[in-house]
């Protein structure tokens, strides 16, 4: 009875002192605990809106797979900027002061990003741009470094886009096409005048395509038809369109007014699906640089469940197929809980900024390097353009492309609603065409 | 120069049409009635649910939103305006707030991404090498035959004679037997249905957006300061400078400047005239 009692005296203690192990482990503390991913982006655009959902179906992925950081759950959180630079700085703040967040997914556009990038530095979370091209963030991280260190952007920057896109003017434009003269259409934005100020250094130098106008519009423009005579006026081969601010209103009354005059460039409203509802079926023969991936992209298996996930959770909830930045905060997230895994976490800084820097998702298809994301590395020289890109996604802009992804693919949409990529060469699955209309 | 007076003409119309129903509610009822802008919104939001989304004819698609218009219009006028009758600033507040958060509504059922719409009359002819859209032209021709319509209704009917009685004199008006009431809230659905088919033809030719509101009001305010506070007749000379100096702007020195004279304009007729080229105080 006396052993018996001892026993159980035993067994209740070491129960006891299992228990108190137990609840005060690191391990159970932690799984009380979600890893908390904040957004910050508009709430209502599309843009935003693939940020969210791509960030949304990882999230669902991970923690189904027993979650992250020793089978932490992760948990989104969500701040509006209402594409407003005042409303990104609040929503900023209140990442990281109430919500207190691990990390913050961006789908700001470019004055937005900018307007947090100070607060970002002084709270040092990390943050994830998939949006955003600005070069000249990319170019704050590479010219201070440890300010700024915890910034990330995995869309390729302007600079990359209008390398290639310049490719694109020289092998397809003047040798195909057999055009030499154009008129830049660009909208009165930030946007509008740096992507023009890349296009006039390189498009008469590099593709030999000459500038003979440059119309500067409002924004708010809602009648194109003196501005499709002024540009038609000057008799250019092509017109080259820089908006990404009511794309919809130059493209369809250029196909209203049916312009006589081919247009292609940079048309944000393009990049997604909805398009060709939103301009009444009355966008075909737009073509448009677009990161990637993009509509008309050709998917390897993995970029198609994603897509297969989203259509089936999203359903006819638009934007029906996300932008190339939904796909950029899937993977994105992916790179940043793989760089956590290995720091141990989003803190201390350095570490996971180091592992970020390390991360490299290769994804093949057909066997060829299809898409990549990884991050160049501080110091590291793209040897193109020959200048640092810290941070920014390891895109390739030299041919044969078998170094990475490219930094941007001309997509076309042709009148029966369909679309393609047409250029470069390695990824295109259609041709570059004009509207019908046109002679 | 044939490009400037054919496309000047064509926006000069579809100008006047936009700013109609704001002069009238201004002259009758003495209130700016800042949610003006929501009434060409809805109505191009409605005709595009009902011809691109529930696939219903044009005819009655324009139809429904010009209804859509009026009771917008009523309902403006009798939960909000009538309440603050007395008050032009806090009509102004009520409706400018009406108009935000008309906007929220918008953003919550269609989200914010613009939409392009069909034109009412599809295709487009060249005269002199200008290309017009036949559904621009059609909206100059409604323009013209509703602001006939109205100056004909409010000379010659009864009830048209009676919203001059009450753009003149309300108290007058009423001593002598008119409801004034009564007439601002038939003001408020003809200014609502204008600016509902105006929205039809604006949204046609350019786009719909959340946003879209803004544009048109700023239009109709530069117009009626420009034209007269209170003139249907300054309100259309007021519509076809504003739309010939934006073509013109355009064409000859700056597409990017084109809003910016027109704001100049006001800021001149302001000092040089303050009641504008026809300025009155009635109808």
């Amino acid at each position: 009875m006396g052993t018996n009692r001892m026993t159980f005296f035993s067994i209740m203690a070491t129960a006891a002192v299992f228990m108190a192990g137990v609840l005060c482990s690191p391990v159970t503390m932690a799984a009380k605990d979600p890893v908390v991913v904040g957004y910050i982006g508009s709430f209502d655009s599309d843009t935003g809106k693939s940020t969210i959902r791509g960030a949304e179906i990882a999230i669902e992925e991970l923690n189904a797979a027993g979650g992250v950081l020793g089978g932490r759950q992760i948990k989104l959180v969500k701040a509006d900027t209402r594409e407003d630079v005042t409303e990104g700085i609040k929503a900023y703040e209140y990442l990281a002061e109430t919500e207190k967040v691990d990390f913050i997914i961006s789908g700001s556009i470019d004055d937005v990003s900018l307007s947090w990038l100070p607060r970002m530095a002084e709270y040092k979370i990390p943050t994830l741009d998939t949006w955003t091209s600005y070069v000249g963030i990319i170019d704050m991280v590479v010219n201070e470094y440890d300010k700024y260190k915890m910034y990330f952007m995995n869309v390729a920057c302007d600079y990359a886009l209008a390398t290639l896109y310049v490719d694109f003017g020289k092998d397809i434009l003047a040798d195909k096409m057999g055009w030499k003269t154009t008129v830049v259409l660009q909208e009165d934005t930030a946007f509008g005048g740096g992507v023009f100020e890349l296009v006039d250094q390189m498009l008469a130098p590099e593709a030999g395509i000459e500038i003979i106008d440059h119309i500067v519009y409002d924004t708010n423009t809602v009648d194109f038809s003196p501005i499709f005579s002024k540009a038609a006026e000057s008799k250019p081969d092509f017109i080259y369109l820089i908006s990404s601010v009511r794309s919809q209103v130059p493209s369809s009354q250029y196909v209203k007014l049916q312009v006589p005059v081919p247009m292609t460039g940079i048309n944000v409203a393009a990049f997604g699906k909805d398009f060709w509802n939103d301009t009444g079926q009355m966008g075909g023969g737009t073509s448009t640089l677009s990161p990637i991936p993009s509509v008309g992209f050709a998917m390897d298996d993995r970029t198609k469940a994603f897509v297969e996930k989203y259509e089936a959770k999203y359903g006819n909830s638009r934007p029906i197929f996300p932008h190339f930045n939904g796909f950029n905060a899937y993977y994105g997230m992916y790179n940043a809980f793989n760089a956590a895994e290995r720091a141990g976490g989003f803190a201390p800084l350095d570490a996971w900024v180091t592992e970020m820097e390390n991360e490299d998702l290769k994804i093949y298809k057909d066997g060829k390097l299809w898409l990549r994301y990884g991050f160049w590395k501080p110091g590291e020289i793209e040897p193109r353009t020959n200048r640092e890109y810290t941070h920014n996604i390891k895109f390739d802009i030299t041919q044969p492309l078998d170094d990475g992804a490219p930094s941007m693919v001309v997509i076309q949409w042709y009148e029966d609603g369909s679309t393609a990529v047409v250029y470069p060469e390695k990824y295109a699955t259609g041709e570059f065409g004009v509207p019908s209309w046109i002679k | 120069m044939a490009q400037v007076i054919i496309q000047g003409f064509l926006l000069s119309g579809l100008y006047a049409l936009i700013a109609v129903g704001f002069t009238m509610i201004f002259s009758v009822g003495r209130v700016l009635n800042l949610a003006y802008g929501v009434y060409i919104m809805l109505g191009g939001y409605v005709y595009y649910v009902a011809v691109q989304i529930l696939s219903l004819p044009k005819f009655p698609s324009f139809l429904l939103a010009g209804l859509a218009g009026i009771v917008f219009g009523v309902l403006t006028y009798l939960v909000l305006v009538k309440r603050f009758e007395k008050d032009p600033i806090a009509v102004e507040i009520s409706t400018l707030i009406l108009a935000v958060v008309m906007q929220a509504v918008i953003v919550l059922i269609f989200s914010t991404a613009p939409r392009s719409m069909w034109p009412l009359i599809p295709g487009r002819f060249e005269v002199f090498g200008v290309s017009i859209l036949k559904n621009i032209l059609f909206a100059t021709a409604v323009s013209w035959v509703v602001l006939g319509s109205l100056m004909v209704f409010i000379h010659k009917t009864h009830i048209g004679r009676a919203i001059r009685a009450v753009s003149m004199d309300a108290k007058g008006a009423a001593v002598s037997g008119i409801d004034p009431q009564r007439i601002n809230l038939v003001t408020w659905a003809l200014s609502g249905v204008l600016g509902a088919i105006a929205g039809v033809f604006f949204a046609t030719y350019t786009q719909l957006d959340p946003g879209m509101w803004v544009f048109p009001l700023i239009t109709a305010v530069a117009v009626v300061i420009v034209g007269g506070i209170g003139s249907i007749i300054g309100s259309l000379i007021a519509a076809h400078i504003i739309g010939f100096m934006e073509v013109a702007t355009t064409t000859w020195i700056s597409a990017d400047l084109r809003g910016v004279f027109t704001m100049a304009l006001i800021i001149v007729v302001l000092v040089v005239a303050p009641k504008g080229l026809l300025g009155k105080a009635e109808l």
